[in-house]
């Protein structure tokens, strides 16, 4: 009797797609991101191959604490390797983080609440660096102000046309860094803050002039309070990226030592202290945990400020007067500059023969289109575009792309159906928050997990595959596809589809039919973001591939730590020109676009 | 002390005009309500006597002050008009508790510590709040949140009050009760009231006078009663009054002096206005409100009826005469069985013929079958 009455319920239960679709994903996402970073865990404490193994004279695999032991204690060893990383993170992430905040945030305050001029052309092409790469700002850095007098040598434009040379702090380390970081985040500040004042109420600063309190008290008591808690929570996504930044300062620290927590996570995996290596992932991890419940609890407090987002009536604009054209034309100058330079830089870059100089007899397409193995040599028997190398690194990462799309859109769009059909329940509540877990490990991290599953006796059959590149980027990339899922779901009441059901459709053709044309826009950017991610994503997935150049991304990062910067500035170009292609067809075809489901 | 007058005002919105030729004298201590239905004009003339929008045309004056002058250039900006304003939804600051959000204008007129303390206090007070003032606004309900926002307006004691339909957020009952609470503040304040909101029930119970505007155009401007018994038109006769007022088609086909002679409901019927009549045609629509209707055994016209609608006190009858629905209201609960036979008399002193062309009113009278 109570058997059957179990059984009862258990068909019950499982009658409803929801459901279903909810066990699934708990015990996927249960195995893709708990038991690896478990896996990880178990690996801070053993003893690996190589290095480890002959340091510590004990079997591989034993337990050990000496990684710990290390890395914390104050030594000259954990300074270099932990303690002034750590701190030089700190730096960069919370640096970039203000200044991001004080350009995107100056930015947006001009577009919603002036009259400045040329408002649509600035909005739009501000936007554009977000969408490329970070590393590709840190390359135009390099490639403009490097010179004969630091780093590795090389002459750069500035150099090379007016024959200026910056100083080494201005050109590599951590100045740089947080500039160029600054510059790729602030669209994002720009984005979100833009959003708060567009749609905070305008009659919260009319009641204010009505009752007698100045301009300039009005932002300083009324504006800046109400927008506050979307500054500080901007200014922890810019922080947390800003922290798990490793392409960045690569580029911009490496050449003169100059090492972050996840630069210097790759560097010690790779010269074989995979312990401490992993220590500090998770020393990362952490961190990402701790700042998004920070966030947390600064959206969620006492004063809720969900008067923010009221309909907005008509705001009056701020006159410029005398300083509209000048604030217009800088910004203008200043939005082509950073969308522009970098993609003209990468052309000059990509077709001089003889790096530094600019001068016409020295340019050649040797780079994209020669056939002869030159002076050159760098394992390329030719140029980029005649290369088959080239093509397969590139048509291996279109692939990547294009299933991890597939895969991360259709898991969010059914995560987000799944988790608001079931709101409130605790199934409904653990896959929400497993999907967004992979947002709080730095990518390098993750990407750290994955190589020691990989490496592990179990799942060697992993290690060096393409099946493990889909993986990892399928995990790590779902967090947004799963949050805009969920939020898209959101707005669609669940009458519309018991429309349906009443009638009989089945479930599949409910999904197909009604669910995803209404929400079309969003869902598509749900599909989207993965792809144009993993098209210029290197940190995930440097551990992981089996040599260098079998993605494109690694590949560009491969020729610019050997220092043929040719190949590289024309593989960057390449990236970049994919990248906006892709973002023009989808918004062309469907109307999604990149900024629009716009993330961390 | 402050009288409001405005002078040609009207505002463009690109093509669109919102406000068209609006002459305006408000009176000192008056309840005025700008009565319409949405879209009409009335917030945006609202808020162009408060400075927070610019008129396209025209002058406004308040307290002898001009404020704003087209021609003259002069545009005053809200801070120097001297006014208090209440938002529909109320836009308190959700950062600050309810004493900031009252102390912050009294803050802004330099106001010492001590006196603000005292003045917020008596807000307090006059408005029962005392318990809420260190909340923050989303830990108090819709009519806390509404005295707040009136406490916080009342504060530095503006001469003028401006109100943009303060009320529509709140549930029917507290509605009914800031209502009784609003005109007993009117008169404790001894400030003027401008007062704009969609609900003509509102307008007639707390105003002085009403000022009926529709697509931007003044209809009427008058004490609440006279808008009732004597509209200027069809649109405010049928605007105010619940239920609607009745309108029947009739020909003129006799004139002498006052007396009408009409063809009404298939029947000959005599109109007597109390005043002489204004210029019109030979098509008129006579205006009867239901009260005028009352239903009689020996009434004179017949008529079946089509629902009946008790809601307790009275009971709203709708009664099928010839082919026109008219309506009918009966003191106390009776109801009738849907297709009956029902008896109705023409009362009353307050019918009124409009012009079936102009829509404008010819006269008001009495009505003899």
């Amino acid at each position: 009797m109570r058997k059957g009455q179990l059984s009862h319920r258990c068909k019950a239960f499982f009658s409803k797609p929801s459901n279903v679709l909810l066990v699934v994903f708990l015990v996927i996402l249960f195995c893709l991101s708990v038991l690896p970073l478990l896996a990880m865990l178990s690996n801070m404490f053993t003893v690996h191959l190589g290095t480890e193994k002959k340091l510590l004279k004990q079997a591989v695999g034993s337990l050990t604490l000496n990684h710990f032991q290390r890395l914390f204690p104050v030594s000259d060893w954990s300074i270099v390797n932990f303690w002034k990383p750590l701190k030089n993170s700190f730096i960069v992430a919370g640096g970039s983080g203000i200044l991001g905040i004080l350009i995107g945030g100056t930015v947006a305050w001009f577009i919603a609440r002036s009259n400045l001029k040329y408002k649509k052309f600035i909005s739009s092409v501000f936007v554009f660096p977000y969408m490329m790469p970070a590393w590709t700002l840190a390359l135009f850095w390099v490639n403009v102000f490097q010179n004969s007098k630091v780093g590795g040598g090389n002459v750069g434009m500035l150099e090379s046309i007016f024959g200026i040379c910056m100083p080494e702090w201005f050109v590599f380390g951590l100045f740089p860094m947080i500039i160029v970081i600054a510059l790729h985040y602030s669209p994002f500040a720009y984005l979100l803050i833009g959003g708060i004042l567009k749609n905070m109420d305008a009659t919260l600063e009319e009641s204010a002039t009505i009752l007698k309190a100045s301009r300039m008290k009005i932002i300083r008591r009324i504006t800046l309070p109400i927008v506050m808690p979307a500054v500080l929570s901007t200014f922890l996504l810019i922080f947390s990226s800003g922290f798990s930044s490793y392409t960045v300062p690569v580029f911009l620290g490496s050449s003169v030592k100059c090492f972050t927590l996840s630069t210097k996570m790759r560097a010690l995996i790779n010269a074989g202290y995979q312990g401490q290596g992993y220590i500090i992932a998770f020393v990362s991890i952490v961190l990402g945990c701790f700042i998004l419940g920070l966030n947390q609890w600064f959206t969620g407090k006492r004063k809720s400020y969900t008067t923010v987002t009221g309909k907005s009536g008509q705001v009056s604009l701020v006159n410029l007067k005398k300083a509209n054209t000048p604030i217009s034309l800088f910004l203008c100058v200043y939005v082509l500059f950073f969308a522009i330079m970098p993609l003209v830089s990468f052309g000059l870059e990509s077709v001089i023969r003889q790096p530094g100089n600019y001068s016409f007899s020295n340019m050649t397409l040797h780079f994209w289109i020669g056939t002869e193995s030159s002076a050159y040599e760098t394992g390329m028997i030719a140029g980029i575009l005649l290369n088959p190398t080239m093509w397969k690194a590139l048509g291996r990462q279109i692939l990547l792309a294009l299933i991890v799309g597939m895969i991360v859109g259709t898991s969010g769009m059914l995560i987000g159906y799944a988790c608001v059909r079931r709101r409130g329940t605790r199934l409904s509540h653990w896959v929400e928050s497993m999907a967004f877990f992979p947002y709080l490990m730095p990518a390098m991290a993750f990407g750290t997990i994955y190589l020691a599953v990989a490496t592990s006796e179990s799942f060697h059959f992993l290690y060096g595959t393409f099946g493990v590149l889909i993986l990892v980027a399928s995990i790590k990339f779902l967090p947004f596809a799963s949050r805009s899922g969920i939020n898209s779901m959101l707005q669609i009441s669940p009458e519309i589809e018991e429309a349906a059901t009443v009638v009989g459709v089945p479930w599949w053709k409910r999904m197909v039919k009604i669910m995803f044309p209404i929400q079309k826009s969003s869902i598509l950017s749900g599909y989207l973001l993965p792809v144009i991610s993993v098209m210029r994503e290197v940190a995930l997935f440097t551990l992981l591939v089996p040599y260098a150049r079998y993605l494109l991304t690694t590949m560009l990062f491969s020729f610019n730590e050997t220092g043929y910067s040719q190949y590289g500035s024309a593989v960057t170009l390449l990236i970049v020109l994919i990248v906006i292609l892709i973002n023009t067809l989808t918004n062309k075809l469907t109307g999604a676009s990149f900024d629009k489901g716009i993330g961390g | 002390m402050p009288h409001i007058l405005l002078e040609h005002i009207t505002k463009r919105f690109d093509k669109f005009i919102a406000v068209d030729d609006l002459n305006l004298e408000i009176q000192d201590r008056g309840f005025i309500t700008l009565l319409g239905p949405s879209g009409c004009g009335k917030t945006t003339t609202l808020r162009m006597i408060a400075g927070l929008e610019t008129p396209t045309e025209g002058r406004i004056t308040i307290d002898g002050a001009v404020v704003f002058d087209a021609e003259k250039g002069i545009n005053l900006p809200p801070v120097k008009r001297d006014i208090g304003f209440l938002f529909q939804n109320y836009a308190l600051w959700p950062h600050m508790t309810v004493y900031q959000n009252i102390a912050f204008g009294l803050e802004n007129l330099k106001w010492s510590k001590a006196d603000i303390r005292t003045r917020v206090d008596e807000l307090l007070a006059l408005l029962k709040i005392e318990p809420f003032e260190k909340r923050y606004p989303s830990e108090l309900s819709g009519g806390q949140q509404q005295r707040v926002a009136i406490a916080r307006t009342l504060a530095p004691s503006p001469k003028v009050l401006f109100m943009d339909e303060p009320l529509s957020n709140l549930d029917a009952k507290l509605r009914q009760e800031m209502r009784t609470e609003l005109k007993r503040l009117h008169s404790d304040t001894n400030s003027t009231f401008v007062y704009v909101t969609h609900d003509q029930l509102e307008a007639m119970t707390l105003s002085t006078q009403v000022c009926l505007m529709s697509n931007g155009l003044l209809q009427q401007y008058a004490p609440p009663l006279t808008v009732y018994n004597q509209p200027a038109n069809q649109f405010v006769a049928e605007f105010v009054g619940n239920p609607t007022m009745n309108f029947v088609p009739a020909d003129i086909t006799e004139e002498s002096g006052q007396r009408v002679t009409l063809q009404f409901l298939g029947r000959t019927a005599v109109f007597r206005s109390r005043e002489a009549l204004a210029p019109h045609g030979n098509r008129a629509i006579v205006g009867l409100r239901p009260e005028f209707l009352p239903i009689r055994e020996n009434g004179k016209l017949s008529g079946i009826a089509y629902s009946t609608l008790p809601s307790g006190m009275e009971t709203t009858v709708k009664v099928m005469v010839q082919d026109s629905m008219m309506t009918s209201v009966v003191f106390g609960s009776v109801d009738y069985a849907v297709d009956q036979t029902i008896q109705l008399d023409v009362i009353g002193e307050n019918i009124i013929l409009f012009d079936a062309e102009s829509k404008n009113s010819i006269g008001i009278g009495s009505l003899e079958l």
